[in-house]
């Protein structure tokens, strides 16, 4: 029916022995759970349909929305006595396509999982549920002046759930880090719907460190119901420099300069120009119009430290050629110049239908020139490229503007995003930073990883879902898909896995 | 990935070398004969841990040398074998360091080592563990396969964490070979200030300063006496230790260096010593023995008790975990429950089929 | 985001615009975020995303059933999405497409069309609300038992100072300028202290205020029942009242009940295809103010220190913070009067009232009225303050803490 079906590997579906059928599963799990929390008809099912990534649509067979844990190992055990494959969702917001769910299988939402179940001043940590959303934390502890550290930019929406199994970042991580640093102690029901507890109340628990692996799984290993969140004193004082120049390499290499400078800025971003027109239109953040691209550089701490380094980096930016320089005046400015950041993605819809985010991350040095890469292919493809990213993490958000309207312009949009995959490789850097391999970038990792990394991938896969029940497809491509991929690509001249037969 | 990059543009050691193709080999002829091996490193944290049950041991010390840094971009790789003072040293020539001020126990401690038991020094709360600053890895699994996860940026989530999960994991899970660490500039000014309270209120007291922007980079506790250590840039360092009054320790390197290396006198004096992890808030332990805390209390320090048991059930009520360092116990990292000792199996199994790598190292099922 | 209209539709100006306003949905989901339906349910189906995607099935050619039409129900048309929304989706423009086109194909069970009927019919007529406002409050006392559950609709009686038709207050300073006054169908009867209180202070201000007789209801609550022609007839009904005052030269049309307000700002948009009232339909609109936005402009030096530090928690109504081109200042203005105002958790949250919701949807209005009485409650404040009669009548049913309009408080002004 649409372009999901296109990515799933028949193979990955083949050896199962065929499940029960859609009828014979609704009874089992309305014998376990209210028949409102289990949606079964296309109409009801529709909205549920795609993630933050629609140009991957799937309806699933079923929907279920529990609503406490116990109902969720009830789904789990259903689904794994029945062999039915499980995809889990949080807000949704996912922009790789994690969350997409499979015509066979059963999407499980946990978003009615919204309440904040313990704050521990003492501990400075937070017990929350899985479904609560990012922003959510730092607003209930704001009383207490302590905060939520990761701060991805759909923060408003996304759940916190979806920030573990995704372990997101955030404009703030080149000081804080991502989720994995952030999180201590995960509750998680494993594909036969027993519970787990991860991690633990102190700093490090005994054993492998399975919060890390959890952190990150895309929702292949366990479902994530409860998380112990780490809070931080909110910093005596917080000034963003929002800085403008004339010329992307200028601002490439300012980044570069700023680092090299021995400055750990809070959060390092940068806007292009037709980013910074489309957010502007929403936001009215005084963003300089006719600017090549601004970056905006936030240096947090100790007051004193601040005023310090805040002038460093107004120094160091005009040594890089900057046009201006302003720096917030107080906490509103502040918060005005990162709300135009926040709301980036979302606003290219008033600059174009559809956008395709990719999220490629690099070393800081090759900036610039990936930048100026991206310029090329965006005239090689024919198509426009807003860049709102990470720079202090080399962190690339290169948006591809679309028609999905258009017949064919998806299919391109999705060549040219590989083709700044590749480039990103080529620089040393890796397909994925924050966002996920989902299901939109599962061929990617065909390249970035040889066969034996992904067959170790799948063998720690196997130690908690042998049977490859939970959210079957994304995140880690089979040998089988990648050689077919290799077939259609060849890249640089070298086929990827040359030693599997091709179809 | 470009771990491969070698850009030797650090020192010319003519030790610096890479033996992974021959560690491989060994790792191989291993798994084909099922002969279990010890993964050797400077032998420098022996004593954490079991001793295993391997008889053959694989001495990676070979396998040296700092692969590629460049201070502007954060990063440094380098082999698993390559002394951590070498690797220090390199970092603070560019005026970096890492921020997780690992512990040594001697001086030819390694970076494999650093990172496959997971330590950390005084920094720990304020700025993450060894694992937080793990970027990539390059491992020889149990299979002798050589395998490359994470990579040389910042941000990956390409695939599993398997390289911050080798972190910890002693070896048992794979070889260490190469290893991309995250590392920060050293801070401008640092300055410590001391504090006569006893430990209930050193315990409120860290939670407090704990929800306080303060530019604290540690917080210990030791008889009678709270040590505040100040870094940052130097405006705001004298302005906190206005505020904060106290006393200033004069060499308070040397002081901090002796706790990360357990060479106070709580310690060295110590028979028997546990390390005890717990929420930074735990009220004093009823548990005898000395006590002294670092990490803003949540770890504990215990000498003098042998109770292996007592100890055990003690902290098991706090939700945290007891390791031994010195003495006796029947299990000297904290025992798992049934469950999660299930799941690190088969997860062993996934990495090392052949149960070759460091058996018994953590622990005996394994 | 991609859509396939069907061709039926799609040509249809509600076709086209519909298409307009799907294009620029990213499905980000940021809207869901402060959405108060999805906050209390957790289903897609219940926030605004899983809403447009429901519309979009109908328009996509899918049979809508009672569901899709429960879930677009459940809606409040509080328009926090809109707020929300980086992309500039106009969602309930939206909603009433497809509201409209679900109610083509379904009917209603009975019940729900005597419902519907009774709201239209009675609610919107300023006569015969006041007629049945007058029996229900002097059946007050009788309602027991399973009655009792009305007892919370019916406002208590409150005293009118004002005759109920043809008013002009005259300017005690007759500098010439004049000021349209909405009334609407509700409020004379309800609450007729609101526009009083306005008119005096708006005469002390140097402003004439015309309350034309010829307006009435202001169209919202057909819009919202899905009766948008009714609606419209509303529209064209108070153009052709107002429009000889604005030609005399009226500065501003108010409006006190900021529900209303978000319906006359919208006429220019809903007549915009009607050739004899697109023009003039688009000038009210411009026209048209809240009530503080209004008074924010004038001198008010003369409101120093009224409230005497009283402490008030202020509920903005959703109208007035998301509706675009109208204006909020009433905090500032409470404050510049000396009132202390206490803050206020989950503001954006909807009350529950939303026009006629709180009647066709009790049990989620109920959750959201309680929710919201917790946060404008808890720093125990004198009085609650509000601008919107609905919002005014819905809380004041559950509380025991006064709820007034807050123009109200400035009388000692006035
Ligand atoms: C406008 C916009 C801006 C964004 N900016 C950023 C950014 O700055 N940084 C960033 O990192 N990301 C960003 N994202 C991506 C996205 O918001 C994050 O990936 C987020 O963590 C997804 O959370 P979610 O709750 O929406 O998860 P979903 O999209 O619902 O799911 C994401 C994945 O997590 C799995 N999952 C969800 N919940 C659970 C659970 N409880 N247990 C197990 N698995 C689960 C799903 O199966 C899926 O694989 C952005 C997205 C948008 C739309
Ligand atoms: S916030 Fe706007 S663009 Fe995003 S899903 Fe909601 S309506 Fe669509
Ligand atoms: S109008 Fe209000 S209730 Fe309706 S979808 Fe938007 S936010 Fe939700």
């Amino acid at each position: 029916m649409n372009q999901a079906a296109s990515l799933f590997d028949p193979a990955e579906h083949a050896e199962r022995a065929s499940p029960p059928d859609k009828p014979t599963i609704i009874a089992a799990l309305q014998a376990q759970l209210p028949a409102e929390m289990i949606l079964t008809e296309a109409e009801d099912l529709r909205p549920f349909e795609c993630d933050g990534l629609s140009a991957y649509r799937q309806v699933p067979m079923i929907a279920v929305l529990p609503a406490t844990i116990e109902q969720v190992q009830a789904t789990m055990r259903v689904c794994h006595a029945m062999d039915v494959p499980v995809v889990a969702r949080g807000a949704g917001t996912g922009l790789s396509g994690g969350a997409l769910p499979l015509d066979n299988g059963v999407l499980l939402s946990l978003a009615k999982f919204n309440r904040v179940l313990d704050i521990d001043t003492q501990n400075r940590r937070a017990t929350v549920q899985p479904g609560v959303r990012n922003l959510a934390i730092s607003e209930a502890v704001d009383h207490l002046d302590l905060y939520y550290a990761p701060d991805p930019s759909s923060q408003i929406a996304c759940s916190i759930g979806g920030n573990v199994a995704e372990n997101s970042g955030g404009v703030h991580c080149l000081k804080y880090g991502l989720t994995t640093h952030n999180i201590l102690q995960l509750e998680i029901v494993t594909v036969d719907g027993e519970r787990l507890t991860l991690g633990g109340a102190s700093l490090d628990s005994p054993g492998y460190d399975l919060l890390a692996l959890m952190t990150g799984s895309e929702g292949l290993l366990g479902v994530i119901v409860e998380v112990v969140v780490k809070l931080l004193p909110k910093p005596e004082l917080a000034k963003v420099a929002m800085v403008a120049f004339d010329d992307v390499r200028a601002a490439g290499d300012a980044v570069a300069a700023i680092i090299n400078a021995g400055c750990v800025p809070a959060g390092l971003e940068m806007l292009d120009s037709p980013a910074i027109i489309a957010t502007e239109e929403f936001v009215h953040a005084g963003y300089p119009l006719d600017a090549a691209a601004i970056l905006l550089c936030e240096v947090d701490g100790p007051a004193a430290e601040v005023e310090e380094d805040i002038e460093r980096v107004r120094e160091i930016v005009a040594g890089c050629g900057a046009t201006d320089v302003r720096i917030s005046r107080d906490a509103t400015e502040r918060a005005l110049f990162w709300a135009g950041r926040k709301a980036a993605f979302p606003a290219m819809g008033r600059i174009s239908p559809d956008y395709y985010c990719m999220d490629g991350t690099i070393p800081r040095k090759a900036l610039a020139d990936v930048l100026i890469g991206i310029g090329e292919l965006s005239k090689k493809y024919g198509q426009r490229v807003a860049n709102v990213f990470h720079a202090g993490d080399g962190n690339l958000h290169p948006l591809i503007l679309y028609d999905a309207n258009n017949p064919g312009e998806l299919e391109n949009t999705e060549a040219f995003g590989g083709a700044i995959c590749e480039l990103c490789l080529e620089h040393g850097g890796t397909i994925t930073g924050e966002h996920g391999v989902g299901v939109e970038k599962i061929d990617q990792m065909c390249v970035q990883f040889p066969a034996a990394e992904l067959t170790q991938f799948h063998a720690v896969k196997a130690a908690f879902d042998p049977r490859t029940l939970l959210n079957p497809g994304k995140a880690v491509p089979t040998l089988h898909r990648c050689a077919e991929f290799g077939a259609m690509h060849v890249h640089n001249g070298q086929v990827p896995f040359p030693e599997l037969e091709r179809l | 990935m470009t771990l491969t990059t070698s850009r030797d543009n650090t020192r010319d050691d003519p030790r610096d070398n890479d033996i992974a193709e021959s560690l491989a080999a060994a790792v191989t002829e291993a798994f084909e004969n099922s002969t279990p091996i010890a993964i050797r490193g400077g032998d420098t944290k022996a004593f954490l841990g079991e001793s295993g049950s391997a008889e053959q041991s694989l001495d990676i010390t070979g396998h040296r040398g700092v692969v590629s840094y460049e201070p502007g971009e954060l990063v440094i790789t380098a082999r698993a074998g390559t002394p951590l003072a070498d690797i220090e040293r390199t970092l603070a020539d560019s005026g970096q360091a890492l921020a997780f001020e690992p512990p040594y126990f001697g001086d030819a401690a390694t970076l494999g080592g650093t990172i496959a038991t997971n330590l950390a020094g005084p920094a720990r709360p304020f700025t993450g563990a060894a694992r937080d600053f793990v970027l990539g890895a390059r491992i020889i699994n149990g299979r002798g396969e050589i395998l490359r996860f994470g990579g040389e940026v910042m941000k990956n989530v390409a695939g599993y964490d398997l390289s911050r999960l080798m972190a910890g994991a002693f070896g048992t899970l794979g070889v260490l070979l190469d290893v991309s660490l995250k590392v920060l500039p050293r801070p401008r000014a640092q300055v410590t200030q001391r504090f006569e309270q006893d430990q209930t209120a050193a315990i409120q007291n860290f939670c407090q300063l704990g929800r306080k922007p303060w530019p604290i980079t540690a917080s210990y506790w030791e008889d009678g006496t709270t040590y505040l250590r100040l870094a940052g840039a130097s405006s705001s360092v004298s302005a906190a230790q206005k505020s904060l009054g106290g006393e200033m320790l004069s060499d308070d390197v040397a002081f901090w260096r002796d706790v990360r290396e357990q060479q106070r006198p709580l310690f060295t004096d110590a028979k028997s010593l546990w390390r005890l992890s717990v929420a930074p808030a735990t009220p004093v332990l009823d548990i005898a023995g000395t006590t002294a805390m670092d990490w803003g209390g949540a770890l504990r320090w215990l000498a003098g008790n042998d109770d292996e048991q007592g100890i055990r059930q003690r902290i098991s009520q706090h939700g945290g975990h007891a390791t031994v360092y010195r003495g006796q116990a029947s299990s000297r990292l904290h025992p798992l429950s049934h469950s999660m000792m299930a799941v690190h199996t088969r997860l062993k199994n996934a990495l090392d089929p052949a149960g070759i790598l460091n058996p018994g190292r953590m622990y005996a099922d394994f | 985001m991609q859509t396939s209209i069907i061709d039926a539709i799609r040509n249809t100006p509600d076709g086209r615009e519909a298409n307009r306003i799907l294009r620029a949905c990213t499905h980000c989901g940021f809207c869901t975020a402060t959405c108060p339906t999805y906050q209390l349910t957790g289903d897609e189906r219940d926030g605004p995303r899983g809403r447009i995607y429901l519309v979009k099935q109908v328009l996509e050619g899918h049979t809508p059933t009672a569901k899709t039409q429960h879930h677009l129900d459940r809606c409040l048309t509080c328009r926090a999405c809109e707020t929300t929304c980086p992309s500039g989706v106009e969602y309930a423009k939206l909603a009433d497409i497809g509201r409209g086109l679900v109610e083509q194909q379904l009917t209603r069970p009975r019940r729900e069309r005597l419902l519907r009927w009774v709201l239209r019919h009675v609610v919107a007529h300023r006569q015969r609300f006041a007629l049945l406002l007058a029996l229900g409050q002097a059946a007050r006392p009788l309602m027991i038992g399973r009655l009792a559950s009305l007892k919370s609709k019916i406002p208590p009686r409150r005293a009118s100072s004002v005759p109920s038709h043809d008013r002009i207050g005259h300017s005690a300073a007759s500098s010439g300028r004049s000021m349209l006054l909405f009334d609407g169908c509700v409020q004379p009867s309800a609450t007729p202290h609101t526009n009083a209180a306005a008119t005096r202070l708006l005469n002390r201000l140097g402003v004439r205020v015309i309350t034309p007789t010829g307006a009435g209801c202001c169209g919202a609550l057909s819009q919202h029942l899905s009766y948008r022609d009714e609606a419209l007839d509303y529209a064209r009904a108070n153009i052709d009242a107002w429009w000889p005052h604005i030609r005399a030269g009226a500065e501003a049309i108010i409006v006190s009940a900021s529900g209303c307000g978000a319906e006359i700002v919208e006429y220019g948009y809903l007549l915009r295809n009607d050739p004899a009232y697109a023009e003039r339909a688009a000038r009210v609109s411009a026209l048209t103010r809240d009530l503080s936005d209004v008074l924010a402009a004038e001198n008010l030096s003369r409101l120093d220190d009224i409230g005497h530090g009283q402490s008030v928690a202020y509920h903005p109504p959703c109208t007035l913070q998301n509706a675009p081109h109208l204006h909020d200042h009433v905090a500032e203005i409470l404050t510049q009067a000396g009132y202390t105002l206490k803050p206020v958790a989950n503001a954006h949250l909807c009350c529950g009232s939303a026009g006629s919701y709180s009647l066709l949807q009790p049990e989620m209005a109920g959750a959201l009225r309680e929710n919201k009485l917790r946060s404008l409650t808890a720093e125990n404040p004198d009085v609650i303050v509000t601008a919107n009669i609905g919002c005014q009548m819905h809380l004041e049913s559950a509380t025991g803490v006064p709820v007034r309009h807050w123009i109200e408080l400035l009388e000692p002004a006035a």
